[in-house]
């Protein structure tokens, strides 16, 4: 089994993270101050927040957009990456 | 019941400019007492009186949420939120950044100040009348316990499965409860609100179910079932700290009609399989993050 699974699938199979509209961002840096799982990384530059390290982002936790005052952040469809990680259990005899 | 309302009066946007009209319409509607936020920040002893006799309804304009934080910073719990950005999106208004509001600004206030005070008239209503009869969920009789550093996280043994983002969820016959685990209010710390999801509403397994917060954080219950809300945890509106004090029984949150019992469980772990997850979990997100 690799090392991080969720719902008994691998991680990096599940492609769960935010997205940041660089258009609305302001770089306040609340969602990467909130987050404890180091999914975003500060860049120099005209863009200074990337998401660097998406598969450590928590499965369909959606905190850090909650807090974007310029609603700069968003997720997957929650249901259709729910059918699809069933569909992967499916597909490798859902080990659990 | 009397009510007071602290809303976002932010001038940068137009989020906040609606958030000061609804927050208007409210208080006209419900006879609530404003709660002027720079006034409160500035002179917090003006409304000390209003605060300790009146029940607080917070309208945050934006995910910045500085009217909720405001209140934690005054040890308030809210009885009641709202998030206008949200009611924006559900709304699929399109808002002008310009702040002076036009007719369908004006039109949306109203709608969002009409469901406002239906929730207050019936939160009022609720408060006054006698407990249904429930079913009896006894407190768990074991717990695993897993240290962690200088934490111990406690998780029922038996009759509680979980799901991976640490929500619980109990079953008799076809109802089934649904609460928060002790490692997650204790990564979250202090919870001083739970949004609560509409009665009646449906929800699908790993949906929203509402959210909690803390100082912390905005939690998305992620539920472990899917079902129809028939019931909310009404304590919590008066005592959210439950969450924290008793996690798995007078903290619990939502009940559900189940839909999808019982091959949900399939999606499910179990007492001891749950607390395998909890040293890594804790470990990632340092066991002051969340899960």
């Amino acid at each position: 089994m690799p090392d991080k699974t969720f719902m008994g699938v691998a991680r990096e199979m599940i492609p769960w993270a935010p997205t940041i509209d660089y258009q609305k961002c302001d770089f306040c840096m609340e969602c990467d101050e909130f987050c404890p799982h180091r999914v975003f990384e500060h860049r120099n530059g005209d863009v200074k927040l990337v998401v660097a390290n998406p598969t450590n982002c928590v499965v369909f936790c959606r905190a850090c957009a909650k807090t974007c005052g310029p609603d700069a952040i968003t997720f997957p469809d929650k249901a259709e990456t729910v059918k699809f990680i069933k569909s992967l259990r499916c597909g490798q005899g859902q080990q659990t | 019941m009397k009510w007071s309302v602290l809303a976002c009066n932010g001038m940068d946007k137009a989020e906040g400019a609606l958030a000061r009209e609804i927050g208007m319409q409210v208080a006209e509607a419900a006879e609530a007492e404003i709660v002027c936020p720079v006034l409160l920040n500035r002179a917090a002893k003006r409304y000390q009186d209003v605060l300790a006799s009146t029940a607080l309804v917070v309208i945050d304009g934006c995910g910045t949420r500085c009217a909720s934080k405001l209140a934690t910073q005054m040890t308030v719990k809210p009885a009641h939120k709202v998030l206008v950005s949200d009611q924006v999106k559900t709304s699929g208004i399109s808002l002008e950044t310009w702040l002076r509001l036009g007719p369908a600004e004006l039109a949306f206030a109203e709608n969002v100040k009409d469901q406002v005070v239906s929730t207050l008239t019936a939160e009022t209503e609720a408060r006054a009348a006698p407990a249904a009869a429930e079913i009896a969920w006894e407190p768990p009789a074991d717990y695993l316990m897993v240290p962690y550093d200088q934490f111990e996280f406690r998780v029922p043994r038996v009759g509680y499965l979980f799901n991976e983002n640490d929500l619980w969820v109990r079953v008799r016959g076809s109802r089934g409860r649904v609460g928060i685990s002790d490692y997650l209010q204790q990564s979250l710390t202090d919870i001083y609100y739970f949004d609560a999801p509409e009665l009646g509403s449906g929800v699908e397994q790993f949906g929203e179910l509402g959210a909690v917060e803390s100082s912390k954080a905005v939690f998305e219950i992620v539920a472990p079932v899917s079902g129809t809300v028939v019931s909310t945890n009404e304590a919590l509106i008066e005592k959210p700290e439950l969450i924290n004090e008793d996690p798995y029984g007078e903290g619990w949150l939502v009940e559900v009609e189940l839909s999808g019992w019982p091959d949900e469980a399939e999606f499910l772990l179990d007492g001891q399989a749950y607390s395998e997850t909890l040293t890594g979990k804790a470990a990632e997100g340092g066991a002051a993050g969340k899960g």
